[in-house]
């Protein structure tokens, strides 16, 4: 009789936070969107969504590049990579899809609108390499801190406030990089050699060819299969769904972000509060060199209070938030020093490659590979290597 | 059926006869046409529309159904040179888009038609005739909640001939430093830039790129901003209301006059507002402050007296 007592306001504390709170804030997401197209008009309303559908999906199929690489390395358990890989296939085809819209002729020296194809140099592999290496240092990669934000894990923040900063030393540095081996680079994109059939070709080629190995390297893990939960309920938010689900679903989500509003990405606004605070200290060079000639997640001094990707950002941190909180994934970190000052100091590395790359493993990464431009795949390979070099010399 | 459509066609038709009476009491229809007869008429084959907008990107997520793009920054200048598009790569821009000598063109854009216009002076300037606006441009269009399409247009070759180059409309820099100078005191200039950088406040609005080493305006100016031309829908006003405005600020159309602005494509709006609604003779100076502000020993007016370099 006495537990039970007891226990009835805990299971009320427990459902305000697992259901009340969630539908709270979803309610508040539906009603904002509303409100920002009414008063800004769709792309606005739309980001809000679209990021609010990428937060859920990053936090219930745990999409984060960095912990599913560790997988990999730790155990040899590769269904994370492969998840990505299935985020890259599907959005290749989407993407392709509406390039034959947007650019009919490949071949005629056009690049599509706003897609993420950057220029290759040895820039955008150091670059990328700094940005693995940041990843392994801080734990995460940017989108994932952002959707632990959303976990309660208050450490993120140390993350942020590093990329911030190393996005001021970024700005502080592309003049110099811009000459030294950005301006002359050549900006490939597959559609432009190969036209949209060899293109896809070569793209699901790579990735099925990386996902067969994969599959050969992938150690199953020891013991009997999990027995899976039964219910919808579940199903749905019981267990992190199979990163290959997540990914299929980011896929698409791509897909239709790129059609409507832009590319997948998640620094154009922390590039943007970066650029705009530094410009305000009198930090930054006035003139940025050639940056507003390349498509990626550049990054404009701020002149409104909420830009998409701003929106983006906000709809995905608070849907990781209410997702969290519906599957009982939200627990407030304990943060020390030293956690603290590898999350900050991996941040730096972060926001200073992701600042030269123009985009991190979902800008460049995601939104280049699925475009087909060579720029994503260079960043592909550059940051697994800084991570797993850095993995390396911190393990021993 | 047969007989309730054609009832309404023919109806649709009266209506359209006596809008386009109501509307040429106030404005050349010569020049603009609205969003209502443009929907009306967008199955015709002797009808291209083109789309001409600033943002990279607008016209590929959506654009008027069966219109074709021109990117004003590489289709309708010259890449190299300060220049608009040489003649052969306007013929050939044009017979890709499936152009072909009495066709009708209907051009568009978005921030309130402002390339669209500078598209309608290049055209003007290579002697293409039948060329309107329309009024209200891409804003409005969709403001109305009309549909866009996503499917590019694929035309079949058209055989259009592009004339020599009529630089009749077009002001350059000699000619316009001789009205400054009051060699040529019978033609007017139409600063249409805002009031802070007709002043000399400032030499250019926040963000663009291309900047002059000097403030102000040319002497002898008049100031009336680009947007006085339009109502809040972004259509043109009327022409009573049009010739009002200009004639405060003393251009009546008795003298020949030159619209410039920054880099020329906002002035196109108002050379479109006066030569083509009012039947004024104006030329557009596409140099505009750009050249004229950077140009050695030339009269300037700086009413602000900003300093560039800091005082």
């Amino acid at each position: 009789m006495q537990s039970t007592i007891n226990r009835a306001p805990a299971m009320r504390r427990g459902r305000l936070f697992s259901a009340v709170l969630p539908t709270l804030i979803a309610a508040g997401l539906i009603v904002g969107s509303w409100q920002l197209s009414v008063s800004n008009g769709d792309p606005l309303a739309l980001s809000l969504l679209l990021g609010a559908a990428f937060g859920v999906l990053l936090q219930r199929s745990r999409f984060c590049f960095f912990c599913v690489t560790r997988d990999f390395l730790d155990h040899r358990d590769a269904r994370g990579l492969l998840g990505i890989l299935a985020a890259l296939a599907v959005g290749t085809l989407g993407y392709h899809l509406i390039f034959g819209l947007f650019v009919p002729d490949p071949a005629g020296g056009r690049l599509p609108p706003d897609a993420h194809i950057g220029p290759v140099s040895w820039v955008l592999a150091l670059a990328a390499f700094a940005f693995g290496s940041g990843m392994a240092l801080s734990g995460s990669c940017i989108s994932a801190h952002l959707y632990r934000l959303g976990e309660g894990a208050i450490g993120s923040v140390a993350a942020l406030g590093g990329v911030l900063i190393g996005f001021g030393l970024g700005f502080a540095t592309w003049n110099t990089l811009y000459l030294a081996g950005i301006d002359q680079a050549p900006v490939i994109w597959l559609p432009g050699l190969a036209g949209y059939g060899g293109s896809m070709l070569i793209q699901l080629g790579g990735l099925g060819l990386l996902a067969g190995l994969l599959m050969r390297w992938h150690r199953p893990a020891d013991g009997a299969q999990a027995v899976g939960p039964e219910g919808f309920r579940a199903r749905l938010l019981g267990q992190r769904w199979p990163t290959y689900v997540g990914g299929l679903l980011i896929g698409a989500l791509a897909v239709m972000a790129y059609l409507r509003v832009a590319p997948l990405g998640v620094t154009a606004e922390l590039g943007s509060l970066a650029r705009t605070g530094g410009n305000g200290l009198g930090l930054l060079p006035d003139r940025l060199q050639g940056l507003d000639g390349f498509s990626g997640c550049a990054t404009a001094v701020k002149n409104a209070l909420l830009s998409e990707n701003g929106a983006f950002i906000t709809g995905l941190i608070l849907a990781s938030l209410a997702s969290a909180l519906a599957a009982g994934d939200f627990r407030l970190q304990r943060v020390t020093a030293g956690k603290s000052a590898g999350n900050l100091a991996g941040g730096v590395l972060m926001g200073w490659g992701a600042m030269t790359a123009l985009g991190c493993t979902v800008g460049t990464l995601l939104s280049g590979i699925m475009a087909a431009a060579v720029s994503g795949w260079v960043f592909a390979l550059f940051c697994l290597l800084g991570l797993w070099l850095t993995w390396m010399i911190r393990i021993d | 059926m047969i007989f309730a459509t054609t009832t309404r066609r023919i109806a649709g038709a009266i209506a359209l006869a006596l809008f386009t009476g109501l509307a040429s009491a106030n404005t050349n229809t010569d020049a603009l046409v609205t969003t209502d007869w443009l929907a009306d008429n967008l199955d015709r084959d002797d009808l291209t529309v083109i789309e001409v907008s600033v943002d990279p990107g607008k016209f590929e997520r959506g654009h008027i159904p069966g219109a074709v793009n021109f990117r004003w920054h590489t289709d309708l200048v010259d890449t190299v040179r300060r220049d608009i598009v040489d003649r052969a790569s306007f013929q050939t821009l044009l017979r890709d888009a499936g152009i072909s000598g009495d066709d009708e063109i209907v051009l568009y854009g978005d921030t309130n038609n402002w390339f669209a216009a500078w598209g309608a002076w290049v055209f003007d300037i290579y002697g293409i005739d039948n060329v309107r606006l329309l009024d209200g441009g891409r804003d409005k269009w969709e403001a109305e909640s009309r549909p866009l399409s996503l499917r590019p247009a694929s035309p079949s070759q058209g055989d259009i001939q592009v004339g020599e180059a009529d630089e009749s409309i077009r002001a350059f820099l000699p000619e316009v430093v001789e009205v400054a100078s009051g060699e040529a005191a019978d033609t007017q200039l139409v600063d249409i830039r805002s009031a802070a950088e007709y002043e000399g406040r400032i030499i250019a609005p926040d963000g663009v790129n291309e900047l002059s080493v000097r403030a102000g305006h040319i002497p002898g100016a008049v100031n009336v901003g680009w947007g006085n031309a339009v109502n809040a829908d972004g259509t043109f006003k009327s022409a009573d209301e049009l010739r009002a405005i200009y004639a405060q600020a003393g251009v009546d159309g008795s003298k020949p006059v030159i619209t410039y602005c920054r880099i020329g494509e906002r002035s196109s709006h108002t050379w479109f507002a006066l030569s083509k609604i009012l039947g004024y003779d104006v030329k557009n100076y596409d140099g505009s402050w750009t050249e004229y502000g950077n140009s050695v020993g030339v009269p300037v007016t700086n009413l602000a007296g900003t300093v560039w370099g800091g005082q």
